[in-house]
């Protein structure tokens, strides 16, 4: 046996190259099974590993590039919607105005409202319309739940509107049912309230309240609110009224110019 | 234990091949890291410890390529046989010496891959590819070298700064 160890530690630089000559050459001529085989094996051991790897990343980088491209087609949904949404109210508030008409020996002209101002409550609001469309001083405005406000000044494309919450706005009113008059005013500490209606006069809540034509500004019978709460104090020689109004002053857009019609 | 520095290098070719080839590539022309691997290895290692990573780093080059697996074990090992002699007959001092045998020798093997696997189009793809992978190969095992000889350590680097 030494004589076996001595010739392999003389030569073994030649078994080593003859390994290698002998290992390369099966793989040159030993066939597609052979290479196969030891491809395979080669392929799952080294590269195996490492396309995991990289077909996570990739997997990583389209999700991450599919979730950006979501969240924007989210947003543009989102805006698309709330349109939409703007684009049904409208609708509907059109829809409800389609059937409304005007008292009579009037004219509506429609007017869309460009802003509304006011600290706590609106007081007053642009339109779109001005002297271009006729318009002038004191034309009453209603919507399509009553009574708005007046204008007062106008320029060539737009006018301001004087809403009824503004304090110093008064209409001469009557009470629907018993047709007894009063005035309606706005207090920012009490709201809408109907002042100078006497004390013995008949009002029960819920009675309407409608333009009574007398100021000369506004038609008779625009409704101006319902009747919220009476009070009637022993001493005092008049009611406390509060009204809630017909229109709602903080949502307006859509709003009507009444003119009178020539007869 | 002495085995598992070259199974670490045999995976990282497995990862250059796998992963980092394509994205490293510049113009479709890329750093040659198994050549690398095995002329560093040549460098600084034994004979018979060359040859034989030279002979396996062929086999997991070639291992998506069945056909070819034999021409490229055999290259590369006679890659690394033939670095190994150079570096033995030739005085390696100079940081030249050892780069130009790595040009040298990544050239060389750069040729005989484009011979063996596209061996189509040679002479396009030996301009196209073959010398341009050379010299970006070159300036990679370069880099390496300077890090490996220690001229360019942490140290300084942090002392530039």
């Amino acid at each position: 046996m030494t004589w076996i160890s001595h010739l392999f530690n003389r030569y073994w630089r030649n078994v080593h190259f003859i390994s290698i000559a002998l290992l390369s050459l099966l793989l040159l001529v030993g066939g597609g099974n052979v290479r196969g085989v030891v491809s395979s094996v080669l392929v799952q051991v080294f590269y195996s590993p490492f396309h995991i790897i990289k077909s996570t990343a990739v997997d990583l980088s389209m999700v991450n590039g599919e979730n950006q491209r979501l969240h924007l087609k989210l947003a543009e949904v989102t805006t698309e919607l709330g349109r939409l949404e703007e684009l049904r109210r409208e609708n509907s508030r059109l829809r409800a105005v389609l059937g409304f008409e005007p008292p009579s020996g009037y004219s509506m002209l429609p007017a869309r409202v460009i802003s509304v101002s006011g600290d706590r409550v609106p007081i007053a609001a642009v339109i779109n319309r001005g002297t271009e469309d006729s318009i002038v001083v004191d034309l009453p405005l209603i919507n399509e739940q009553g009574l708005i406000g007046k204008v007062v000044s106008v320029g060539p494309h737009t006018a301001t509107v004087q809403l009824l919450t503004d304090p110093t706005h008064r209409v001469a009113v009557r009470v629907a049912e018993s047709r007894e008059m009063g005035i309606v005013k706005f207090r920012l500490d009490g709201g809408l309230i109907l002042d100078n209606f006497p004390i013995q006069g008949t009002l029960a809540e819920g009675d309407l309240i409608l333009s009574s034509g007398l100021g000369g500004i506004y038609p008779p019978g625009l409704v101006v609110g319902t009747v919220a709460r009476v009070e009637r104090p022993e001493e005092e020689p008049f009611c406390k009224i509060q009204l809630t109004p017909a229109a709602s002053f903080n949502s307006l857009e859509e709003l009507f110019i009444l003119r009178a019609v020539a007869p | 234990m002495r085995a598992i520095p070259y199974l670490i290098y045999l995976f990282c070719v497995a990862m250059w091949v796998v992963i980092w080839r394509d994205v490293t590539s510049i113009f479709g022309v890329t750093v040659n890291v198994p050549a690398l691997f095995v002329l560093g290895v040549a460098l600084y290692k034994e004979e018979m410890t060359t040859v034989w990573f030279g002979f396996l780093v062929g086999l997991v080059m070639g291992a998506a390529m069945p056909a070819k697996l034999g021409w490229l074990a055999i290259s590369t090992a006679a890659l690394a046989l033939a670095g190994y002699h150079v570096k033995e007959r030739i005085n390696m001092d100079s940081m030249w010496a050892k780069v130009s045998m790595v040009a040298g020798g990544v050239l060389i093997h750069n040729i005989v891959i484009l011979l063996v696997v596209q061996p189509a189009g040679f002479l396009t793809l030996l301009w196209s590819s073959a010398l341009p992978g050379t010299v970006y190969t070159t300036l990679v095992g370069w880099l390496f070298l300077l890090v490996k000889e220690g001229v360019v350590t942490w140290k300084k680097i942090k002392a530039i700064f």
